[in-house]
């Protein structure tokens, strides 16, 4: 049995708008295990990047409880939880969200800024961090040098510069034309083989959901299905993807 | 440190923008630093010091109306009075009535003048040229320059109040802190003009000690107190910033003003950091994403809004340094230049002006900085663009 890294416990996640109080996640239950590569899937209004951003610690739930490995996210202080995310979760934007005064270097070392790291030292990590994106290249690129799927490669090399053990990504390949959604989707798979990284992606589409090794379908703020693709590397294939995706 | 080039980039983002406010910001401040300037200039003692010993007496109702030259006798006999002499303040024009022809003409008694302003230095001709001739004139050293005259020269001083026209020559140039003064023997109005005769504008006091300083004003009033024509005596300080009072309470003026100059690079700031802070919603909730803690990104938006400001001063100081010289200049040929003598780079000013400058860059950013920080993360990111 592996080790769950991720353990959500009856997570209930509400906000109120005006004197409406709206449930996005109600009860939600979940253990994600290290190494694992999972697709969050759901209509639109279902939960999934509320639950992405409280596994990220960028958001509380507003009861339960959140474990990513020994820490208890959902009950940290700010401080505590800006320092921890800064040490364990790498994010992926669905648009990139590059500082577009930086080059694509300096957007990695930003990352690397909030540790102890000396400046060769971060250039070395940031260099790599590149290396893995095969951008090496473009290291002096700002944002608005770079295609979409550059950008989103770059955004992806920062996540992992300072290599944290797990990466949420929210709909990395939603802005991106279908062959460099699949480079990204490539590129997560190998993080996910190779680096041994916890992914959990939220997307829409099912192909992406299809390259993950399970897939959580959320609807209306509670599981309605949870599937593990058959042997260990599996994947789940896009017509279950599709199928669980339509709900049928 | 790590954190500059950031800061820095950031701040140039929107190029244009950033150049506007800081030449928003270098105008006001320039123009700060003039009005300090003058203020301290006002203040100033061009004498080095000297000047802390003299007294000006005159009648108490005002410069216009004449004190008997008998009381001369009785001040010198004052204790702690050192020296006495006179001038009488002539008028008349020059040429014609236009400001470049103005500066001050002064009927005196030339070897009590001279010993009296022991901080003049005579730079050409001779001193006892000029006291020995009755028709002489000492001249400042710039009005020589701007007239073109040479030793030996002659000129025309018309009188208007006085009508009697002076004919002068220049028998000695004079270096002080006025330069653009004129001053003749008193007895060439007198002969002229026997009605004004035995009466003064203002006597000059050099006392002995600055204790003696203090005391002689009550002493000479006192003495005069219940006369025809009782006087008023002040330090030459005093004496100078009563002309300064008579256009109103200058410095409540330049302060006010200043206060409104602060007040304004304050708003153009604010808005800049506000504008910048808005747009960056999104980066600012990535960069929390990433780890960035409220106190960090709260230093950073501050930091980028002094260096804002900061860049606004310095430009601003660059500008009013290389500006400064040809201001007082300007102004030691005009009608100012008794008030421009005293003008200087004083360091207070700058520091006041650069102080002022990152004091509004501070609070101009701390709205801005702290919403940024406050705001959700996950609303930071929903929102585009």
């Amino acid at each position: 049995m592996a080790e769950p890294l991720i353990r959500i416990e009856n997570v209930v996640k509400q906000y109120t708008r005006d004197t409406q109080v709206l449930t996005v996640l109600d009860g939600l239950s979940l253990e994600v295990d290290k190494g694992e590569f999972v697709a969050l899937m759901g209509p639109s209004g279902s939960g999934k990047t509320t639950l992405l951003n409280l596994i990220a610690g960028i958001d509380r739930p507003t009861s339960g409880r959140i474990l990513v490995g020994a820490d208890e996210v959902s009950s940290m202080s700010e401080g505590a939880l800006a320092k921890w995310r800064s040490e364990n979760v790498g994010f992926i934007f669905q648009l990139y969200n590059l500082v577009p005064v930086l080059t694509a270097f300096e957007n990695v070392e930003l990352p690397l800024l909030l540790t102890r790291l000396s400046k060769a030292e971060r250039k070395k990590q940031a260099e790599t961090a590149l290396a893995v994106v095969a951008l090496s290249d473009r290291l002096d690129h700002y944002p608005r040098q770079l295609s979409g799927g550059q950008e989103q490669r770059v955004a992806i090399a920062r996540a992992i510069a300072t290599d944290p053990a797990l990466l949420v990504a929210d709909e990395p390949t939603g802005d991106l034309d279908s062959k460099s959604g699949e480079e990204i989707l490539v590129l997560l798979e190998r993080l996910h083989s190779e680096f041994g990284k916890t992914i959990v992606m939220v997307t829409h589409d099912p192909k992406a959901a299809a390259r993950a090794h399970r897939l959580v379908h959320l609807d209306k703020g509670v599981l309605k299905e949870d599937v593990r693709a058959k042997g260990e590397k599996g994947e789940i294939g896009v017509a279950a993807a599709a199928a669980i995706a339509a709900g049928k | 440190m790590k954190f500059v080039p950031y800061v820095f980039r950031s701040l140039f983002r929107k190029k244009t923008r950033s150049i506007l406010t800081i030449a928003s910001i270098v105008l006001p401040f320039f123009v700060i630093c003039v009005l300090g300037t003058l203020l301290m200039a006002l203040d100033a003692d061009t004498s080095g010091g000297k000047g802390m010993y003299r007294l000006v007496v005159r009648h108490k109702v005002s410069l216009g109306n004449a004190i008997p030259e008998a009381y001369r006798e009785r001040i010198a006999q004052l204790p702690g009075v050192k020296d006495v002499t006179i001038l009488n303040w002539f008028g008349g024009q020059y040429r014609d009535n236009r400001p470049e022809n103005m500066f001050a003409r002064f009927g005196c008694e030339p070897e009590s003048l001279l010993r009296i302003f022991d901080e003049v230095t005579i730079v050409e001709g001779k001193a006892a040229d000029w006291t020995s001739d009755r028709s002489g004139a000492l001249v400042g050293e710039r009005l020589m320059k701007r007239y073109g005259w040479k030793i030996g020269d002659k000129f025309v001083l018309k009188g208007d109040i006085f009508p009697i026209n002076l004919e002068l020559t220049v028998r000695a140039v004079f270096r002080g802190s006025d330069e653009t003064g004129v001053y003749f023997d008193r007895k060439a109005v007198e002969e002229g003009l026997p009605l004004v005769k035995g009466q003064v504008g203002t006597f000059w006091i050099k006392a002995e000690s600055a204790d003696a300083a203090q005391r002689l004003p009550r002493a000479v009033d006192a003495m005069f107190e219940n006369s025809s024509a009782p006087t008023k005596t002040e330090t030459e300080k005093e004496f100078q910033n009563g002309f300064v009072s008579m256009l109103g309470n200058v410095k409540a003026v330049v302060t006010g003003i200043s206060t409104a100059i602060a007040l304004v690079i304050l708003l153009i700031s604010a808005n800049t950091m506000a504008m910048a802070a808005r747009e960056r919603v999104t980066e600012i909730a990535v960069l929390r994403t990433l780890g960035f803690g409220k106190p960090l990104i709260l230093t950073l938006i501050l930091a980028e809004s002094l260096l804002l400001s900061a860049t606004g001063a310095f430009v601003g100081l660059g500008l009013f340094r290389i500006a400064f010289p040809v201001l007082k200049e300007g102004l030691l040929n005009s009608p100012m230049a008794g008030f421009a003598a005293g003008m200087q780079l004083f360091p207070e000013v700058l520091m006041t002006g650069v102080g002022i400058t990152l004091l509004v860059g501070l609070v101009a950013g701390i709205v801005p900085a702290i919403r940024s920080a406050q705001r959700s993360i996950p609303d930071g990111l929903r929102q585009v663009g």
